[in-house]
């Protein structure tokens, strides 16, 4: 399948206006330019954008090229193309949503511990106070 | 031989001095900690008053991770044996002092304080409950009796208190409680835990009193939520790897 078959759309299977295709291209940029803006201000650390990059720039590969997509389905067997496209988009936000799951526990663990180790150093000071014969420390932190 | 008995509160200003009070009383040659766990009253400052350590956490994390901290604490301070009971009252401290009797002279790692076994003899009566005498909620004893039973299915060992709040164990337990431990489902996967890991657990029966004030934190939605939660817990637990040996 040749790439200029790709940008004319001519599959059959695959039915896009020039219209709707601008507008997906439109979403695909402002998406990403989005994201470009969340981690210029600090709201999005660089190691969590990648994947979302990666969803923007897919976004705008099926706009640009909808043959794309009915290539795509071919390759899964699936005679409807909008049945593979929602199956890879569940698929993928379902693998999202397990990561931030994973990085959430981790994170939860990690918060913790360090929430321990800042009680156990209060107490080791406090029971360090009380050998020494000072007055016991009754200020909470 | 050093003896921590820690105590995890959480808002139990009301009650936990005379905990404490009565730990030092009956548990003279012990150093108390009392866990606070994200206390918003005046828990900790109580506690200090009464003459405990107190290792604050900066905010509620749960029982598990208020437990964890008492054991990490053990564990760093060189404690040889330790033990732990219910901020609320409930676990008398001479009942304790039997459970350190049974790690102190090796019968086994981790010491259970049971409700459900066989009741102590004892002269007292009134308020104190234990063995046939307890009588608790219908959805608590669902609760119990499901727990008990997968349990005991998942360590190929008896336990009928899966829930008890007063323990007692030595340095390996804190070896192995205070880098695993589950944060919220603290009870029953320690011993599940414990027991995988080739630890010696024992149950011995002892009194408990009635809650003096508040009430159990479970309704028959909760107690449905919280026996499912359990289940799958112990289902994995039983998927998780032996550790070979124990990290110094």
């Amino acid at each position: 399948m040749s790439a200029a078959l790709l940008i004319a759309a001519q599959d059959p299977k695959v039915h896009l206006t020039s219209q709707t295709r601008i507008l997906a291209a439109v979403i695909a940029l402002a998406f990403m330019l989005m994201i470009l803006e969340l981690i210029r201000r600090d709201r999005l650390q660089e190691r969590f954008s990648v994947v979302w990059f990666v969803a923007g720039l897919g976004m705008l590969a099926g706009a640009i090229f909808p043959g794309l997509l009915g290539f795509v389905a071919d390759a899964m067997g699936v005679r409807d193309t909008n049945v593979a496209l929602f199956s890879i988009i569940l698929l993928l936000l379902l693998g999202l949503a397990l990561n931030f799951s994973v990085i959430m526990s981790r994170q939860a663990a990690q918060i913790t511990r360090l929430a321990q180790e800042q009680a156990l150093e209060q107490a080791r000071e406090q029971a360090k106070s009380v050998e020494n014969g000072g007055k016991p420390e009754r200020e909470r932190l | 031989m050093r003896t921590l008995v820690f105590i995890p509160a959480w808002n139990e200003a009301d009650s936990v001095a005379a905990v404490i009070a009565d730990v030092r009383e009956r548990l003279p040659g012990a150093d108390v900690l009392v866990v606070d766990d994200g206390s918003t009253d005046e828990t900790a400052v109580r506690a200090a008053e009464a003459g405990a350590t107190v290792a604050s956490l900066p905010f509620n994390q749960g029982l598990g991770a208020a437990l964890q901290t008492g054991y990490l604490y053990a564990l760093r301070e060189g404690y040889d044996f330790c033990a732990h009971l219910d901020a609320d009252g409930q676990h008398p401290p001479a009942e304790v002092a039997r459970l350190l009797e049974e790690v102190r002279a090796d019968r086994a790692d981790l010491v259970i304080g049971s409700r459900y076994r066989a009741p102590v003899a004892d002269g007292e009566s009134g308020d104190e409950v234990g063995g046939d005498d307890y009588k608790p909620t219908i959805s608590r004893r669902i609760g119990t009796s499901v727990f008990r039973f997968f349990l005991t299915l998942a360590t190929r060992q008896r336990f009928t208190d899966t829930t008890s709040g007063m323990r007692a164990a030595n340095r390996r337990v804190m070896e192995l409680f205070s880098e695993n431990y589950s944060p919220d489902f603290a009870e029953i996967e320690s011993l599940q835990l414990a027991v995988r890991q080739g630890l010696r657990v024992e149950e011995v029966p002892v009194r408990m009193l009635e809650r003096v004030g508040g009430s159990s934190f479970l309704t028959p939605v909760r107690s449905a939520f919280f026996i499912f939660k359990g289940m799958i817990v112990l289902l994995v637990g039983q998927f998780r790897p032996r550790k070979v040996g124990t990290e110094r």
